[in-house]
């Protein structure tokens, strides 16, 4: 598998194929004397910003943390993915991860509150 | 049968969405100033408009994504970032341009001034999308959009001389104002080459669940909606033509507008004129709020469709409400509406390599679009339309500066 190609920025879904994101990053573990292999992958604004700009992802991760938003990105190991020709499937339940954290935020706090919606 | 009613609705969908303030408005410019000279800009917008659509329509249909999904995939998040910000800025101007379409409409209808109409406009376009489906805004505005063909109509009742319609759709060096020339025919390009049209395109595409059977359909539809929507551009521009340029009249105000239509209609034109600007002008805004929702959900792989209720894609109806208010706000900063149009079409026209080069890619990917790669000559147009798209680029801002006025 070619990992940039077929897994890196592949839209995430988890096992009721809920959208829950994109694989924003990769994570590696390097053991002596064995090859490198996939740990997790991650999903999170901090993961995100990194890959513009280690920089810019300090910045912004200092800034949320002021502001009281855990800017820790949320990792799904990699023996619960199955990565698919559209999609990568996790074994997770979306609304039971912090990769939904913002979304049922806004349900709850704003959207929610809208008639109608 | 159904495929026959499934092709018009679509045409009638594509026709209905076509007209907007940004055509209306360099059209009616290029008319006035030019006379019927700068209609090849309309046809060569046109052209590309219709490649460009298919095969975003092709990609979906086949591929079951949209292309910023694709893009985000293919091209990585650095890129996808480049495009999203370019897109979005863009967008928002683009759609404060057209949500004072709504009000200069409402403004001409009542007398009251058109600040006063920003956000009860907006709030209504914002009441469409939250409580609408996908299927009834895109048919019901697009159908309502139909009015436009008093243009059409209009053009022929004026009788243009038809032997100079034609001259004027093939490329000619301008007799005067030569920079003031190539400024419209940049605006013209850029409010037809609009990347909202083939990215909402392939977004509806999925919303109306397309699959592969719909490749043939999606051709028609693509180029009847969108040579007919050329069309209704082109009359406007034969109307400015024959009404404003020979009385020299240069379109300075959007007052100016009704023009087009009375002294063919009477006074029913001037009504025809604000059903059809303001009815034009809420579809695209609705059009382009939902593009970029769409465009954020799909880039960062969130739950969205217009189908669904609000609440079970909260961030996707967050990022519709949070554009709708900031276009609203610049709409009653009190800007020029006519400004922010032409600044708007120009800024589409210098940013449209960003949204076109990644076509080239994508059609040609086995792995999205299997065996309906893009054959010798889609190439062949796109390659041309990235070539226009990076001419425009590099012209359009200097262009703004030296003869937008």
């Amino acid at each position: 598998m070619d990992l940039v190609r077929d897994c890196l920025d592949k839209q995430l879904e988890d096992r009721d194929h809920r959208r829950m994101g994109r694989v924003d990053g990769l994570i590696l573990e390097c053991e002596d004397g064995q090859p490198p292999r996939v740990a997790y992958v991650e999903v999170g604004v901090k993961t995100l910003l990194d890959r513009l700009s280690c920089r810019l992802g300090d910045a912004a991760a200092r800034l949320l943390t002021k502001l009281d938003i855990d800017t820790e990105p949320y990792r799904i190991p990699w023996g619960k993915l199955h990565v698919g020709l559209n999609t990568v499937r996790a074994d997770v339940e979306a609304e039971k991860t912090p990769a939904l954290e913002w979304e049922i935020w806004l349900r709850k706090k704003v959207i929610g509150r809208i008639p109608g919606a | 049968m159904k495929k026959i009613v499934e092709i018009a609705l679509g045409i009638v969908t594509s026709v209905g969405g076509f007209l907007e303030i940004g055509s209306i408005t360099t059209a009616a410019q290029a008319g006035a100033d030019f006379s019927l000279q700068l209609i090849w800009a309309i046809v060569l917008g046109g052209l590309c408009i219709i490649f460009l659509v298919e095969q975003a329509g092709r990609f979906a249909a086949v591929s079951g994504r949209t292309i910023p999904d694709a893009i985000r995939e293919r091209f990585g998040f650095n890129y996808f970032t480049m495009l999203y910000l370019t897109l979005v800025i863009v967008s928002l101007l683009v759609l404060a341009a057209e949500i004072g379409g709504v009000c200069i409409a409402l403004e001409l209808a009542t007398g009251i001034g058109l600040q006063w109409w920003a956000l009860p406009a907006t709030f209504v376009i914002w009441l469409v999308i939250w409580k609408g489906t996908f299927g009834a805004i895109e048919k019901g505005v697009s159908m309502l959009g139909l009015v436009t063909i008093c243009f059409v109509v209009g053009a022929f009742l004026i009788h243009p001389p038809w032997n100079q319609v034609l001259h004027g759709a093939v490329p000619s060096l301008p007799k005067h104002d030569s920079v003031h020339y190539w400024f419209i025919a940049v605006s013209i390009l850029g409010a037809s080459i609009s990347p909202y049209l083939f990215f909402f395109y392939s977004s509806g595409a999925l919303e109306d669940e397309w699959r592969e059977t719909h490749v043939g359909i999606n051709r028609v539809i693509a180029t009847g909606g969108m040579s007919f929507g050329s069309l209704i551009s082109i009359a406007v521009l034969i109307l400015a033509a024959m009404i404003f340029a020979p009385k020299g009249i240069k379109i300075e105000h959007y007052s100016q507008l009704p023009d087009l239509l009375v002294p063919v209609f009477g006074h029913k034109g001037f009504w025809l004129l604000v059903a059809s600007l303001g009815i034009a002008c809420m579809g695209a805004a609705m059009e382009i709020t939902l593009q970029i929702a769409y465009l954020t959900a799909q880039g960062f792989g969130w739950n969205w469709s217009e189908n669904q209720r609000p609440l079970d894609e909260a961030r996707f109806s967050f990022v519709y409400t949070i554009v709708l208010l900031l276009a609203a706000l610049v709409v009653l900063t009190g800007v020029d509406p006519l400004s922010v149009t032409i600044v708007s079409m120009v800024l589409t026209a210098a940013t449209l390599p960003v949204s076109i080069v990644p076509f080239l890619f994508l059609m040609n990917d086995e792995r999205y679009v299997r065996s309906y790669r893009n054959g010798w000559l889609s190439n062949a147009v796109v390659i041309f339309v990235i070539a226009l798209a990076f001419v425009l680029a590099v012209v359009s801002v200097p262009l703004q500066i030296f003869g937008g006025s």
